[in-house]
């Protein structure tokens, strides 16, 4: 018990920091506006006039689309926002001071990958949010929710948009630790997300737009996210990031 | 708490980075209370021995025991019982002077209300009170300085760390530092192991003096100690010479010094030999205006021991 309750409170200081150094940031609010905006915006102009409900066939395709901006959304502020956390600590020296003070390793580790996977979960859902907000003003036909009531949907807006977010958290801060470079941290974790969807590209495994695949897919990305999560938290070393800095 | 002797014990300690040995077989022993100076050139040891002491690194040999607690095992305990300002001070820019306290509040599990007590007072002790809720990003150095020093003893810890605190400060600033420096040392109750480059104020409020170079442990013990290893050198003020030449018939073991005009101060490199060098002065019409038995400085223990290399 007393455990969970230490655990708990290292956590959440290390929230407490991150979160009140990001929202400090001017560069990161700009980055979380444009990605609501621009993967708000975008996709329900390029759909004006099409709405899911209208056709059997042209309906869920809408759907994954819009969805799919969502997505981009997350990723696009996770990579940004990973390395950030890491690097400005590194260039600033604070990453010293840090790395002395009490905090346990998967502290520091688990509250940058958190901030940032939250930030970038939250992006995604501003950035749904916008569509609709932006396609019932085009359409002027109310709320389009439609999407949220259905299983295969939901489970890729709730489940892989925040296995999406962990995944490119975890990759952005843990080869920002190493690299100390924000465009090499950036392109490592990119590169890191194009690996996931080669085998779908190649058909290698095959993507059936069912709710039960969907909901299948979502679980096993999840536990992958998680899974490269606890890899990142075992081979997080404080003594390794000293070394880099000592070098 | 079990009661321990020393606040810290390093045994036979070395620390290599591939084929370079940074600190090698260091051996010393820093007893509780004591105000250590730990003096050593650029890339002498110093940074690398702070960071084995917080458990930043491990050591590649030896052992270490800080406050009875080793650094390797139970680097957390070791950290939550010890203040550190490192060589870079570590603020977060994109907070304030508060929220930088605060944090290292709630890293070591401060209560909200004792930290708010215990941030005020800090902060109105180094003169940032007024600047607390400034962001940190428009500090100086020296206010960064010594914001970092409020923020290592805010836990009030039982032993604090010190590298470089004056490094890069402008004079006006040093004095500012110096001076917390001697209140913390004056105090008392509280080890602190002191990395500096400033001989004279580690002369001044330090009990203790271990020089390290090239990773090594050169000397070791109070300063009064490490001055009188040395015989004290003697000083003659002449008159009555005009170049050095005019005494190179006289014996050696004299090291010349203009003072300008026929004036030379000449410091004698063996007291022993003073008797005879002043009556051959005399005899050669030199005049001896003062004989000054100078004792050893810490300066010139520091530069013996490191072997007249460049101060940090």
């Amino acid at each position: 018990m007393w455990w969970g309750v230490g655990v708990m409170s290292d956590l959440q200081t290390m929230l407490w920091k991150e979160v009140r150094e990001l929202l400090a940031v001017r560069r990161s609010l700009i980055l979380f506006l444009v990605a609501v905006l621009a993967f708000g915006i975008l996709p329900a102009v390029a759909l004006h006039g099409h709405h899911a409900g209208q056709g059997r066939v042209l309906g869920p395709i809408i759907n994954w689309f819009r969805l799919g901006y969502g997505l981009f959304a997350a990723l696009f502020l996770g990579l940004q926002t990973a390395p950030d956390l890491v690097l400005h600590e590194r260039t600033g020296r604070s990453l010293d001071y840090l790395l002395a003070t009490r905090l346990p390793d998967w502290a520091i580790y688990g509250g940058k990958v958190l901030t940032s996977a939250l930030f970038a979960y939250i992006a995604g859902w501003m950035a749904l949010f916008m569509q609709l907000v932006v396609s019932a003003l085009l359409d002027g036909r109310g709320w389009q929710w439609l999407y949220l009531g259905q299983a295969d949907t939901r489970t890729v807006a709730l489940l892989v948009m925040a296995g999406l977010a962990l995944y490119v958290s975890v990759l952005g801060t843990f080869v920002a630790f190493r690299v100390g470079d924000q465009r090499t941290a950036y392109m490592v974790s990119l590169v890191g997300v194009v690996v996931l969807i080669v085998p779908l590209v190649l058909n290698v495994i095959p993507v059936h737009f069912t709710a039960s695949w969907m909901t299948h897919a979502a679980l096993v990305f999840g536990l992958f996210a998680v899974a490269v999560a606890v890899a990142g938290l075992l081979l997080f070393r404080r003594q390794m990031l000293v070394l880099y800095l000592q070098e | 708490m079990e009661a321990i002797d020393a606040a810290i014990e390093l045994s036979n300690v070395s620390r290599r980075f591939g084929s370079r040995e940074a600190v090698s077989q260091l051996t010393l022993s820093v007893p509780q209370g004591a105000v250590v100076g730990f003096l050593g050139p650029n890339g002498a040891g110093k940074t690398t021995t702070v960071r084995l002491l917080v458990g930043m690194l491990n050591p590649s040999s030896g052992g270490i025991l800080v406050l009875g607690l080793d650094p390797v095992r139970q680097g957390e305990r070791v950290r939550a019982r010890v203040g550190v300002v490192l060589d870079q001070v570590g603020l977060y820019d994109r907070l304030t002077a508060y929220q930088n306290l605060q944090f290292h509040a709630r890293v070591n599990r401060i209560p909200a209300s004792e930290a708010d007590r215990r941030i005020e007072r800090l902060l109105g002790r180094v003169g940032l009170w007024e600047r607390r809720g400034d962001h940190v990003s428009g500090f100086s150095r020296g206010m960064r300085q010594q914001l970092g020093l409020a923020r290592a003893l805010l836990p009030e810890p039982e032993l604090l760390i010190l590298d470089e605190p004056t490094a890069g400060l402008d004079p006006e600033n040093i004095v500012h530092v110096r001076e917390l420096l001697r209140d913390l040392a004056d105090e008392g109750g509280r080890t602190i192991f002191l990395c500096t480059h400033l001989l004279d104020e580690a002369e001044r409020i330090c009990s203790e003096i271990a020089i390290i170079q090239g990773g090594r442990l050169r000397a070791h013990g109070a300063p009064h100690e490490l001055e009188g290893t040395q015989k004290p050198t003697v000083r003659l003020n002449l008159r009555g010479l005009r170049t050095a030449s005019d005494l190179a018939g006289l014996p050696e073991g004299m090291v010349l010094t203009s003072l300008g005009g026929d004036e030379w101060q000449a410091t004698v490199l063996n007291p022993d030999d003073v008797e005879s060098l002043v009556a051959s002065l005399v005899e050669a019409g030199v005049g001896v205006r003062a004989v000054t038995p100078v004792e050893e400085s810490l300066e010139d223990v520091y530069m013996r021991v490191v072997g007249g290399g460049r101060h940090e």
